[in-house]
């Protein structure tokens, strides 16, 4: 039981960072699509900052800054070249994908795995078996306290969801949703960039290509099934993350495959289901779907 | 010929972009960007067995891209290709397993018919959820494809697989000889058949029917289409769940054509580059075949790239990559160069028909 507990802690915390990330641009009206472009992005420069230097906050030093510039990107192909924001996220993706590929290729000559020589600290002894979470595992729910409080408790909090739910009212008080966005989307990459560090530098301390394995667009099915809460994604998240580690535990002591396909089917499924159920409910409230005709884009 | 030269100019201009940007991200990267686009050219083209590869490749992404064509015409952001192909692929092997023994003229348009029923099947539940419920298209299509992903490693771990191999890796049993539409290189009459067949289809349902006009105006604007009388709701079924049976039919080829085989994972990129050859080509018929001629090239170039140049087809993906990120842009002027009209109204830019159906869309 305490193991399972410890997995879906180790396994979920980057998922935690990477749907606040999604659940702040979501917030302010962006589809993040690109949320896996960014964490492999975040996975990669980490380690290969911390092979480069030798330390893990120089992997996070450098993955912070790449993963912003990633956002930043995103921003400007969506609000400055006015292209479809779920297209360009996708393409995003794509571009973290294909673009650590080549970039451990390049740097490293090497196809397939990058191992660093340092991982993030551990708790230590002293913890017993909780002891080998990490650092950024630890500090996970002070983050979330954190986007909670800012997201919900400030006037720039409020600012951001005014942008996205009504980015014309907003724009009518003086506030930029352009700008909004720009900040939310480089927040995100921040937060993508705790994420894939956590997830290389965390556990296996090695980046392999395609690591993330959908990770980060289950974070955002996270940030879907959430709501676009903090709170509500971050649950969502840590959800996902215990239905995984439940189906490896049941994998082990009953080793059969097709069961532990089945529950890795479930955040999907969890995730439409939870949309249809919000859908529908939110049909027979006609406020909601009047609003949604002032949106732009 | 002067309207096709005009309307294929925004996206020609934009994929010499990308792949300008690409050439200096991978200079950038030490590696020769001449000599990768060059093979990339020797790979594609260049040579009669090249193009045949490239032909292969082709067929089935024009396949899946009308479908996507279908679909965003109509409004809807058909993000599951990816998942219907595979879904498409998994009804076919299970269709030509039941049925393995019979003739071949009676299993193989059996198989191909179970693989466009399949891929409409997982397509319809999306439209159905987005038209009874207003639950969005883009989040249910994303979901099904790692739903659909999941099902092939059910299929390929559990009922149909291959026990005569080393019985750890997610292969199913290939298809006998007798019931396969191609060799490895994917291209025979048979593909080049349905291909045109295709084609001409959707070119006509598109361009010459009433269905073909309503459904691009119902992309564009649901709420007037519906008070001018029309059945959106019938509409868009047809628009969706035909992009998803093309989406089954190009898996139920490369099933019987060029893999002969289920593997857990094969093709990952399909789904995205059938959306990319869609919105390339401009959502038109004529459009997407010659993108799709380009990006056929490409995947073909991006398995010789490694074995015959050694250099990465990882830059393959990045091009694509910076494609996707471009190619809707709304090419407008820039709000430091001065206007020629001095107005103080903002210069309203009309935006191509592609856009209009594409940005219709509210994304949040």
């Amino acid at each position: 039981m305490i193991e399972v507990l410890i997995t879906t802690l180790r396994n979920g915390s980057p998922l935690v960072y990477v749907a606040l990330a999604g659940m702040i641009a979501q917030r302010c009206g962006v589809w993040h699509l690109g949320l896996e472009g960014l964490m492999i992005m975040g996975a990669c420069a980490s380690v290969i900052g911390a092979t480069l230097w030798g330390s893990w906050w120089a992997g996070m030093a450098l993955a912070i800054p790449v993963c912003m510039l990633g956002g930043a990107l995103l921003w400007f192909a969506i609000e400055r070249l006015k292209a479809a924001p779920i297209i360009a996220g996708l393409g995003l993706t794509g571009l973290g994908l294909g673009g650590t590929d080549l970039c451990i290729q390049a740097v490293f000559g090497s196809q397939g795995a990058l191992f660093s020589p340092v991982g993030l600290p551990r708790l230590g002894e002293h913890f017993g078996s909780f002891g080998v979470l990490s650092v950024l595992t630890v500090a996970m729910p002070i983050v979330v306290a954190l986007s909670w409080l800012v997201i919900k408790r400030t006037r720039f909090g409020l600012k951001l969801t005014a942008c996205g739910d009504h980015p014309f009212a907003a724009r009518a008080v003086g506030v930029s949703p352009s700008r909004m966005r720009l900040y939310a989307l480089a927040t995100g990459g921040v937060l993508c960039a705790l994420g894939g560090t956590d997830l290389a530098l965390g556990t296996l301390q090695t980046f392999s290509i395609n690591m993330t394995a959908g990770r980060g667009f289950m974070g955002f099915a996270a940030v879907i099934f959430g709501g676009g809460d903090p709170i509500g994604s971050t649950l969502a998240a840590l959800f996902f993350s215990a239905v995984e580690s439940i189906g490896v535990a049941v994998q082990i002591s009953l080793g059969s495959q097709v069961s532990q396909i089945l529950l890795l089917a479930l955040p999907y499924i969890a995730t439409v289901l939870g949309l249809w159920i919000s859908a529908a409910i939110r049909k027979q409230d006609p406020a909601s779907s009047q609003a949604s005709e002032l949106r732009d884009y | 010929m002067k309207r096709l030269f005009l309307s294929s100019l925004r996206p020609v201009s934009l994929v010499v972009v990308a792949v300008m940007i690409c050439s200096v991200i991978l200079q950038v990267c030490r590696f020769p960007a001449w000599d990768l686009l060059t093979n990339i050219v020797d790979g594609s083209f260049a040579s009669i067995p090249a193009c045949l590869n490239t032909l292969g490749w082709t067929m089935p992404l024009l396949i899946s891209a009308l479908g996507v064509v279908m679909s965003f015409r109509c409004g809807f952001f058909n993000i599951g290709v990816q998942g219907q192909f595979y879904v498409g692929s998994v009804g076919a092997a299970v269709v030509v397993e039941a049925l393995s023994g019979a003739p071949a003229w009676f299993v193989i348009p059996l198989t191909i018919l179970a693989g466009v029923i399949a891929g409409g099947v997982w397509a319809a539940w999306p439209w159905f959820l987005r038209t009874r419920y207003g639950t969005d298209e883009v989040i249910t299509t994303l979901m099904g494809n790692f739903l659909a992903g999941l099902i092939l490693l059910y299929v390929t771990a559990g009922p149909l697989k291959d026990s005569s191999g080393t019985g750890s890796s997610a292969v199913s049993k290939p298809v006998a000889q007798a019931y396969r539409i191609a060799s490895s290189g994917g291209v025979s009459w048979t593909i080049v058949a349905i291909t045109v067949a295709v084609v001409g289809a959707v070119w006509y349902a598109t361009n010459r029917t009433a269905f073909g006009v309503l459904s691009q105006l119902a992309g564009r604007n649901p709420v007037m289409t519906r008070w001018q009388g029309a059945r959106v709701g019938r509409l868009s079924f047809v628009s969706f769940v035909a992009s998803g049976c093309l989406a089954g039919l190009s898996g139920a080829i490369e099933l019987l054509g060029a893999n002969g085989r289920l593997v857990s994972g094969f093709m990952p990129a399909h789904g995205f580059t059938a959306i990319l050859i869609a919105l390339v080509g401009g959502l038109s018929v004529v459009g997407a075949g010659i993108a799709s001629l380009f990006f056929g090239g490409l995947a073909a170039a991006s398995l010789y790239l490694p074995v015959v140049a050694g250099l990465p087809s990882a830059g393959i993906d990045v091009l694509n990559a910076v494609i996707a990120i471009l190619i809707t842009a709304r090419l407008s002027r820039p709000a430091w160069i001065p206007s020629k009209r001095s107005s103080v109204l903002p210069n309203v830019v009309p935006a191509a028909s592609v856009d209009a159906s594409i940005h219709a869309k509210d994304p949040s």
